[in-house]
Order: C-alpha cells, then sequence, then structure tokens
C-alpha cells in the first residue's frame, strides 16, 4: 500500500500542505512581531502597578522579540489549537471563529452554486444557440460584473435589500463563465469532436457524451480556485451588507490593529483554501487517471 | 471585435490624457474648498457639483483618475519585475528552484489577496501622510500581487529553455545573463508586457474595494475606490445620479482594459489551473 501511485501522490500532497502552512504561519508571527507597539503593554501604563509588576511585563515581553523563539511558541500554540485571544473583542481567536466561520461557510457554498449554475449554463447556452445577440449579452454582463468593485455592488444589494449571497454569485460568475467558454471553444475545436459533429451527433448529445468529459478536469481544478475567488468577494460583501462572518471580522480586526486576531484568521482562511485546492487536484488526477 | 478594441483604446487614452492634464482642465484643486456652495447640485462652475465639504468633484474625479491611472501601472511594472524573477528563475535553473519558486507562488495564490493587503497594512504605524498612503497602497499591491503572472512567465522560460535556438546558443557558449539578456528577455518580452497590462485593471479594483473599506487611499487625497465612498451615503439621501459618475468612469476604464485584455487574462487563469505545469 505504501507503494502505491495514490499513497505517494497523496503524502506529497501533504508535504506541500505542510509546507505552505509553515511558510504561511512564519510570515504570520513575522508580521505581528514586526507591528508597532509589539514590544509594549497596555498594562505597562496602569499606575497601580509596582515597580516589580512593570519588570515582569517588561520581560515576558522582550521574550517574545526573538522572532524565531517567538515563532516556535506561536507554532506550538498552534498545534494545540490556541489560535490566542483577539486584543480588540477580548475574546478567544477559537471562540470568534467557531461564531464566524459557519456564516461564511454557508454563503460560500450558496455563493458558488449560484455562480457555478450561472457561469456553466451561460457559457454552455452561448456555445449552443451560437447567436450573436445572446453571446454580446452574456459578455456584456459578465464583462460589467467583472468591472465592478465588490464593494460597490454589495452597497447596491443593500439598497435593494436583496440577499447579499446574490451579489457574490453574481460577482464570482463571470470568471467561471469566461474560463468556461474558453475551454468549451478548445474543446469544440478537438479532431475526436469535430468527427462526431460530422458524423451527426446532436448538440446535447456532443456536449454530454464528448466536450464534458474533455473539460472536467479542468472544470475541477478550476473548482479549487473558485474557492479562494469567492472568499476574496466575500470580504466586502460582508463588511457592507454586515454580514457577520470572517470577513467582517477580518475589517474589524485591521480597523482595531488587532493582528493577533487578523493573522490566524488569514491563516485559518489558508488552509481552507490549501485544503480545496488540494481536494480539487486529487479529483483531477483521480478523473485523468480514470480516463486514461 | 477589432472596432470594439479601438473604442476601447480610445476611451483608455482619453481618461489617460484628461488624468494626465487635470491641472488645466479641473476648476480647482482637489482639496480646494468652495465654502460658500457645500453639497451643490452640478451647474457650469461645479459639472459634477460640490461634496458635503464643498469640494469640486469633477476636480476630484480627474485627480482620483490620475492617481489611479498612474499609480496603478507602477504596482503593475513592480508584480511584472518581481514574476519575472520568481518566474523566469523557476523556469530557466528548473530542479528544486523550480519546486521551491512554485511552492512560494502557491502560497502566495492560496492566500486570499484581500486579507493578505488588509493584515500588512494594519502593521504600518497610524500616522501615514496621505501621500505615504496611497503610495503604501500600491507598493503592497506590486509587492503582493505577482504570483500569477510568475506561474506564466515559469511556463513560458521552461518552454523557452526547451526550445531549439535556446539550445543552439548554449551550444555556442551563451550562457547566465548573456543567454537571458539575449534570447530569454526578448522572446519573453510579449508575455511580460501582456502579464503588465492584465495586473492594472485588477489592482484598479482592489484598490477601489481597499479604499470603499476605509483601507485604502486616505482623505483628502482622492483616487477612483476612495471616491466611491461617497457613495455610501446614497441610502439616506435623496438620488442625485451624478454621485455615481466616479462609478460609471471606473467600471468604464476596468471594462475597456478587460476588453484589450481579454485573451490574455484567459492565458493567466490557464496558468494557475496549472494546466500546462
Amino acid at each position: 500500500m505504501l507503494r502505491s501511485p495514490w499513497f505517494k501522490l497523496m503524502a506529497l500532497k501533504l508535504l506541500r500542505l505542510s509546507a505552505i502552512m509553515l511558510i504561511a504561519g512564519f510570515i504570520g508571527a513575522t508580521l505581528m512581531r514586526i507591528a508597532p507597539g509589539f514590544t509594549s503593554d497596555e498594562q505597562q501604563l496602569n499606575s497601580n502597578l509596582s515597580a516589580q509588576s512593570l519588570q515582569a511585563i517588561r520581560q515576558a515581553r522582550l521574550a517574545n522579540s526573538d522572532l524565531p523563539r517567538f515563532y516556535l511558541r506561536y507554532l506550538g500554540g498552534l498545534a494545540r489549537g490556541d489560535l490566542g485571544v483577539s486584543q480588540s473583542l477580548n475574546q478567544p481567536v477559537q471562540e470568534l471563529l467557531r461564531e464566524r466561520l459557519p456564516v461564511t461557510l454557508r454563503s460560500l457554498a450558496v455563493a458558488l452554486m449560484l455562480a457555478w449554475i450561472l457561469g456553466l449554463s451561460l457559457a454552455a447556452a452561448t456555445r449552443l444557440s451560437g447567436s450573436p445577440a445572446f453571446t454580446l449579452t452574456a459578455d456584456g454582463l459578465s464583462g460589467t460584473l467583472i468591472s465592478t468593485p465588490a464593494a460597490v455592488l454589495a452597497l447596491v444589494f443593500v439598497v435593494l435589500r436583496w440577499p447579499p449571497v446574490l451579489a457574490a454569485g453574481l460577482l464570482i460568475f463571470p470568471k467561471i463563465y469566461r474560463y468556461c467558454c474558453n475551454l468549451l471553444q478548445q474543446s469544440y475545436d478537438l479532431p475526436h469532436i469535430l468527427t462526431a459533429q460530422a458524423k451527426g451527433a446532436g448538440p446535447w448529445r456532443v456536449l454530454a457524451r464528448h466536450v464534458a468529459p474533455t473539460a472536467m478536469p479542468q472544470l475541477l481544478a478550476l473548482m479549487g480556485v473558485s474557492i479562494s475567488i469567492a472568499i476574496g468577494v466575500l470580504l466586502p460583501i460582508e463588511v457592507i451588507c454586515d454580514v457577520p462572518g470572517i470577513g467582517q471580522l477580518a475589517w474589524q480586526a485591521a480597523e482595531a490593529r488587532d493582528l493577533p486576531l487578523l493573522v490566524n484568521l488569514t491563516l485559518v482562511v489558508t488552509l481552507l483554501i490549501v485544503c480545496a485546492t488540494t481536494l480539487s487536484d486529487l479529483a483531477r488526477q483521480g478523473f485523468n487517471r480514470e480516463a486514461a | 471585435m477589432k472596432k470594439l478594441r479601438w473604442v476601447a483604446m480610445a476611451v483608455l487614452v482619453v481618461a489617460m490624457g484628461a488624468a494626465l492634464g487635470a491641472n488645466y482642465i479641473a476648476p480647482a484643486g482637489y482639496e480646494h474648498q468652495f465654502r460658500e456652495s457645500p453639497g451643490a447640485s452640478p451647474s457650469a462652475q461645479h459639472l459634477l457639483g460640490t461634496d458635503e465639504l464643498g469640494r469640486d468633484r469633477f476636480a476630484r474625479l480627474l485627480y482620483g483618475a490620475r492617481v489611479s491611472l498612474v499609480l496603478a501601472p507602477l504596482a503593475a511594472g513592480i508584480s511584472t519585475m518581481l514574476a519575472a524573477f520568481f518566474g523566469g528563475m523557476a523556469g530557466y535553473f528548473g530542479g528544486w528552484m523550480e519546486r521551491l519558486s512554485l511552492m512560494v507562488v502557491d502560497l502566495f495564490l492560496s492566500i486570499p489577496w484581500l486579507f493578505l493587503l488588509i493584515s500588512v497594512r494594519a502593521v504600518l504605524p497610524l500616522n501615514v501622510s496621505p501621500q505615504s498612503s496611497v503610495i503604501v497602497t500600491f507598493l503592497l499591491l506590486g509587492f503582493l500581487g505577482w504570483a500569477a503572472s510568475a506561474r506564466v512567465i515559469c511556463a513560458g522560460t521552461r518552454d523557452m529553455m526547451k526550445s531549439e535556438f535556446v539550445g543552439l546558443a548554449r551550444a555556442t557558449g551563451f550562457s547566465g545573463v548573456k543567454l537571458v539578456r539575449l534570447h530569454l528577455l526578448p522572446n519573453l518580452r510579449g508575455t511580460l508586457l501582456a502579464q503588465f497590462w492584465i495586473s492594472i485593471p485588477v489592482f484598479i479594483i482592489t484598490e477601489a474595494n481597499l479604499s470603499a473599506l476605509g483601507l485604502g487611499v486616505s482623505e483628502p487625497l482622492p483616487s477612483l475606490g476612495s471616491l466611491l465612498r461617497e457613495l455610501q451615503n446614497v441610502v439616506t439621501l435623496r438620488p442625485e445620479p451624478w454621485r455615481f459618475v466616479p462609478l460609471a468612469v471606473l467600471v468604464v476604464v476596468v471594462s475597456c482594459f478587460q476588453i484589450l485584455l481579454n485573451r490574455s487574462s484567459v492565458e493567466q487563469y490557464k496558468a494557475v489551473l496549472r494546466e500546462d505545469m
């Protein structure tokens, strides 16, 4: 079992995931370490504390000033699941994540589903209809949405009182639509698909039997990437539409300069994305293997 | 399609010309206050009216466009250079160097861009001047936004290293800097330019999102993004369509870039998806 190519692939992916998370953790720890005011503590301004207490606080802060030691301590905390305490909200980061993560994950799932349904079906429809007017309309819609800042579309949705998740779906859709259009174009130009069409196979049959299997590996890879796009889109939407998710929490942390919270949130989101892209990569390779 | 590209090009040239000529076209400076007419409607004197502080909206739009249209290419230049360095090194040396470089690229692609930007932005001191804030914002965009382009350049360099003409050049004694300067860079010029142009609209939109969230360019300096902050009051105000002009300009400018770069951006997308890795 240990020698099977599948096991090797999994081990390599896990190794890559761990390396990426270690580097991301190091960047996070460095950011926290170099942030202004890291070596001082608010308690040092407390006039009721004795000179000895103040000295102890100073010593504790100085002990963290050595970056490698700070990073190791930080990693140790992460390994125990201790993500620290938010400075601005005075709550454990883990607790905040437990409250906010499900909200973002729900929005993420719905927005991605909407974007994929819209993007894929519009791309297939433009290809199957062959109508220039339809293509121009779909291209125009995707072009306008890709050029609109997420914050502005979120504002429009607040004014119209429409669900924010729909705005997220609409902002992710053009990226999926454009890539799918290109992918379908490439697939339809392949010799075996041209042959199938020449032999009289109907458009739906060609799409389902020939184009879809050819395009599937790339679509699986796009699925992984679309999660990263969706998380980036959700941040401004959650802020403007007042959705209590991870994006809003990150913005609040940035406004309050709450680096421990912000860096840990970024790490958690990075882990989510790396896991998603790893899974989509594995699915793609599995599909390729089966097709071969 | 060709006509549409020409129209897009013309719009961009006009926008760039107006932004660069803001000193001559704008009726006042971007921070000049007409204290007698705050919140004025459009008139012959103030084409887009004035904001709550009495500043001419048209002037702020021109200066804001200048900030975005001049600094976004600067940031795109930085990110393209970084992408050329990392992607080029990976493609040129191959082996462990390529694997290491691509891992760094993967890391940058895995961290959501806005999260990384706001994290780095939060580390900066509070007392940065508006001028510094605008430079810092675009520098951050440049230094953090190179990963996707690096993949494309890595693939291009790798293909070129396998090509016959590079093989011939190496056989005749070309190596190192000479090979890069005389053969690789001239042949990668198209790819590098495409990556440079692709990054511009991406940076304009990202700056707009950051500024709309209050984490980008700070007052009183305008940018296409920071002008959108005024829209946040639209909910409570009577409808004033001229307030949407900065948004319309932003959408038109970015759309024009998208029209000109449609094919190149799909190529970049493919590289991110590692079709050719």
